[in-house]
């Protein structure tokens, strides 16, 4: 029988290759030609615990996991616990048979098999994806190929286990489920990195981090490949550096970048207002997890949306954006890096956990990244905060023989300190008219999704949760118009006002409802329902596409 | 010498310790340029106190960076471009509290850039709190019965953290702290000078520093002797407490690259992703 979704979920213990594992599947589907999602659950600890990894894969577009498998894969009898009960029908619930007696589904020796070789528990990952190779009926020749080029040590004990496991699953099995094929192999990406493509498309120098999850992998996509592309990529000693030092490499003309989750956030909130002062083009991710505090730290949830949007003390522009799927994080992250350039002030690349570590195929067009570089001043009067019209003043970068004074204080046009009233009331208003220029930018770029349905009902969404409100609209016959914003300061209220007295529901991860209230506070948004969650884990579609038919 | 100088109002109290580092930063850009270094190389930081009010004295290009946040700015304009030379005025309050982490981890990495600490041993700005160098016992506003904690010595902590260029200067020792701001200056890697800097308004120590203070007449030759020298405390010897050799933060993390003058064209960007994309 053929699947239009099949899902593979692998669970087992921190350690155990579980990331691994998903990820050679979702590339067995990728290279079929099919369209991927890949979603991992893991725990705050190194070894031990509980982590799974969930691919969907299907012919058509596919933007979420699904939390119900066609295979489940479990290593140890708590991965068995927690996923037995999300079996599709006719599906296949791999177990690990030294672990847990005799039981509902497939028992496979994978302890016992592994234990004949010298790298025993780094075999597991090898062992479910030749488990789930049998179950879809990849020949075993396919199977060695994918084993051989992606997993890089021990291949003999690799090919030999993936072997015994494949013919084990094979000979238990009574049918085989077919995937389907597509036409186009598409790569596959996480978020993070489609973020550190769109930066390195948009001409980023430098990029500075301290370790915090979900941004981390930020951090390690650029430096693992800093020479490659002339980067230079610094893990400082606080947020609170990092911020500052971004600052400083500004002044000497990088395009520069920082990223962290909301804690890290917090310190960097002073820089970030210097930023505003000095006027330094500034990018800066910002990956949410649940918080408050330390919160949850691997998994996912919008709830720094308020925190974003006022960040830094004192008036100052402040450009916030999110995108909806792994796509578009690509081409937002681009054009942020050149929007904060040409209006030389702070930005924020607002997402999820969701989306930075999840991972999607994607068919990315590298001709739509249009960078212009910002002109540099070319006379001989040169004043870091000339009050032009647009209240943007041209840069110049030292070593020159002109002085360039960027200043934390209020400052007049040459950057020197002022105390006058007459400098403190120019220079903010300045400040505030690149405002009304950023607007008068938007409203010629694409600023908000609009995806027309036939229902007289709309839903509003923002960041990672779009993937999941688009792939739950494919059940139930559900079509209203989907609206997603991809800016959310200044927000598009040029577009979204022409919704706001129609029936509009918000879907978003915040248990106060930070989206729906801007939505109310901004536009004056008609909302008949909230669907919201806040347990740190996405939507699954299935159960999306149940809460919205409640809600209509 | 003229063209150092700008339109802004000096505010320093008459008397300020912080005139004899103008005049011996000005002095030490005009032997540097002696030397051979463009002025236009030159830039500067500073942090938020007295100390940094030297900004808008100093007709030179830079950052007035955030309280404490200078030696951070100051880094991130040297990684961005290794080619400039890069200067922060900071006060004791400034390195030595909000900054600490930071100018410790400079210090660590030999990042290529120069800290002068105006140390007066009180937040003048703030109308006299006691800072992290000042003596225990100082009554201030918020210190009334006077302050219970134990100073730090900035010249022990950062030779622990690994600074390659330690020195101390007196700011009624003109010629000699001008001298020192070269040295520090041309050294390559992690340089800090703690300036002696009498406060006439809160911390008027002229007097003391004139009877204690004493040239260091040979270089100490090992790490042991500096720490010793740094110690003192009822002679403070100025002059050069250590200073060696050793690869700097940017060049052991990519050589001889400039990430802003050297960066990869278009092309060559669109062409990685490329790859990574099949």
């Amino acid at each position: 029988m053929k699947k239009e979704i099949f899902t593979f979920i692998v669970g087992g213990k921190a350690g155990e290759g579980v990331k691994k594992a998903g990820s050679v599947a979702a590339s067995i589907f990728a290279k079929k030609g099919l369209y991927v999602f890949q979603m991992d659950d893991y725990m705050s600890l190194i070894r031990g615990g509980h982590n799974f990894s969930v691919i969907s894969t299907s012919e058509k577009w596919i933007s979420s996991h699904y939390m119900n498998g066609n295979v489940i894969t479990c290593f140890d009898k708590r991965s068995y616990e927690m996923h037995s009960d999300k079996l599709a029908p006719e599906g296949y619930l791999i177990y690990n048979s030294d672990e847990k007696g005799d039981m509902d589904g497939i028992g496979i020796p994978f302890s016992s098999e592994a234990k004949k070789y010298p790298a025993k528990n780094l075999l597991f990952g090898v062992g479910a994806v030749a488990s789930m190779a049998a179950v879809i009926g990849m020949k075993l020749d396919d199977l060695n190929e994918t084993i051989k080029h992606e997993f890089s040590k021990g291949t003999i004990d690799n090919l030999s286990y993936a072997k015994t496991i494949y013919e084990l699953t094979s000979s238990k099995i009574d049918h085989v489920i077919e995937i389907g094929n597509g036409t186009n192999i598409r790569p596959i990406i996480f978020g993070n990195q489609a973020i550190a493509l769109g930066a390195i498309a948009s001409g980023l120098n430098v990029y500075y981090a301290y370790p915090m999850t979900p941004a981390s992998s930020l951090l390690h996509y650029l430096a693992a490949h800093a020479e490659d592309i002339g980067l230079a990529v610094i893990h400082a000693e606080n947020e609170i550096a990092v911020i500052n030092m971004a600052i400083g490499s500004a002044f000497s003309g990088a395009r520069t970048m920082v990223g962290t989750s909301g804690g890290g956030f917090a310190l960097m909130v002073e820089g970030f207002s210097l930023a505003g002062m000095t006027e330094a083009p500034l990018l800066c991710l910002l990956s949410m997890r649940p918080g408050p505090a330390t919160g949850v730290p691997t998994y996912t949830e919008q709830s720094d949306l308020n925190f974003a949007l006022s960040a830094g003390h004192g008036e100052f522009l402040r450009i916030v954006a999110s995108p909806g799927t792994i796509e578009e994080a690509f081409y937002l992250s681009a054009e942020l890096l050149d929007l904060v350039w040409k209006f030389q002030t702070p930005g924020i690349l607002l997402t999820e956990k969701h989306l930075s570590e999840s991972s999607m195929t994607v068919d990315l067009k590298l001709d739509e990244i249009k960078i212009i570089n910002p002109e540099i001043y070319q006379g001989n009067d040169y004043k870091r905060y000339r009050d032009n019209e647009d209240g943007i003043s041209q840069l110049l970068f030292p070593p020159s023989s002109q002085i360039i004074k960027w200043n934390s204080y209020e400052h007049d046009e040459n950057g020197i300190t002022t105390e006058d009233p007459h400098w403190i009331s120019r220079m903010h208003d300045k400040r505030i008219k690149k405002i009304n220029s950023l607007k008068t930018y938007m409203k010629k770029i694409k600023t908000v999704n609009i995806m027309k349905g036939d229902l007289p009902l709309n839903i509003i969404t923002y960041g990672s949760t779009t993937m999941s409100v688009l792939e739950a609209l494919k059940y139930r016959k559900l079509t209203p118009t989907v609206i997603q914003p991809l800016y959310l300061n200044p927000l598009p209220i040029w577009e979204l006002s022409k919704f706001k007295d129609q029936i509009n529901i918000v879907i978003e991860m915040s248990s106060t409802e930070q989206f729906a209230n801007l939505l109310r506070e901004k536009v004056g948004y008609n909302i008949k329902k909230v669907i919201k969650k806040f347990d740190g884990r996405p939507f699954d579609p299935i159960e999306l596409s149940t809460m919205i038919k409640e809600a209509i | 010498m003229e063209n150092l100088n700008t339109p802004a109002e000096n505010t320093w109290c008459p008397g300020c310790g912080n005139f004899g580092i103008l005049t011996a930063v000005k002095n030490a850009i005009k032997i540097l340029q002696e030397n051979g270094l463009s002025k236009d190389q030159i830039v500067i930081c500073a942090g938020i106190g007295c100390s940094g009010k030297i900004f808008d004295y100093l007709n030179l290009s830079g950052v007035y960076s955030l309280h404490g946040r200078d030696i951070a700015t100051v880094q991130g304009i040297k990684i961005a471009n290794p080619d400039l030379k890069v200067i922060t005025f900071s006060g004791d309050g400034n390195a030595m509290g909000e900054g600490l982490t930071h100018i410790l981890f400079a210090a660590k990495r030999n990042s290529d850039i120069t800290v002068l600490m105006h140390d007066n041993g009180v937040y003048a700005l703030t109308t006299g709190q006691f800072t992290p160098t000042t003596e225990k016992g100082w009554k201030g506003p918020s210190t009334p019965r006077g302050s219970v904690e134990e100073p730090f010595n900035a010249l022990t902590l950062l030779l622990e953290a690994g600074a390659t260029f330690v020195a101390r200067g007196y700011t009624a020792r003109i010629n000699h702290l001008s001298e020192l701001i070269v040295q520090a200056i041309e050294h390559e890697g992690f340089s800090f000078i703690d300036v002696l800097q009498p406060c006439v308004s809160w911390n008027n120590t002229y007097k003391h520093y004139n009877e204690i203070v004493e040239i260091i007449e040979t270089e100490p030759s090992n790490f042991e002797e500096a720490i010793k020298i740094a110690k003192l405390r009822d002679r403070l010897p100025i002059g050069v407490v250590w200073k060696k050799k050793q690869p700097v933060f940017h060049d052991a993390l990519y050589g001889n690259f400039n990430p802003t003058k050297n960066s990869f064209s278009r092309e060559k960007r669109l062409e990685f992703i490329k790859n990574v994309l099949t």
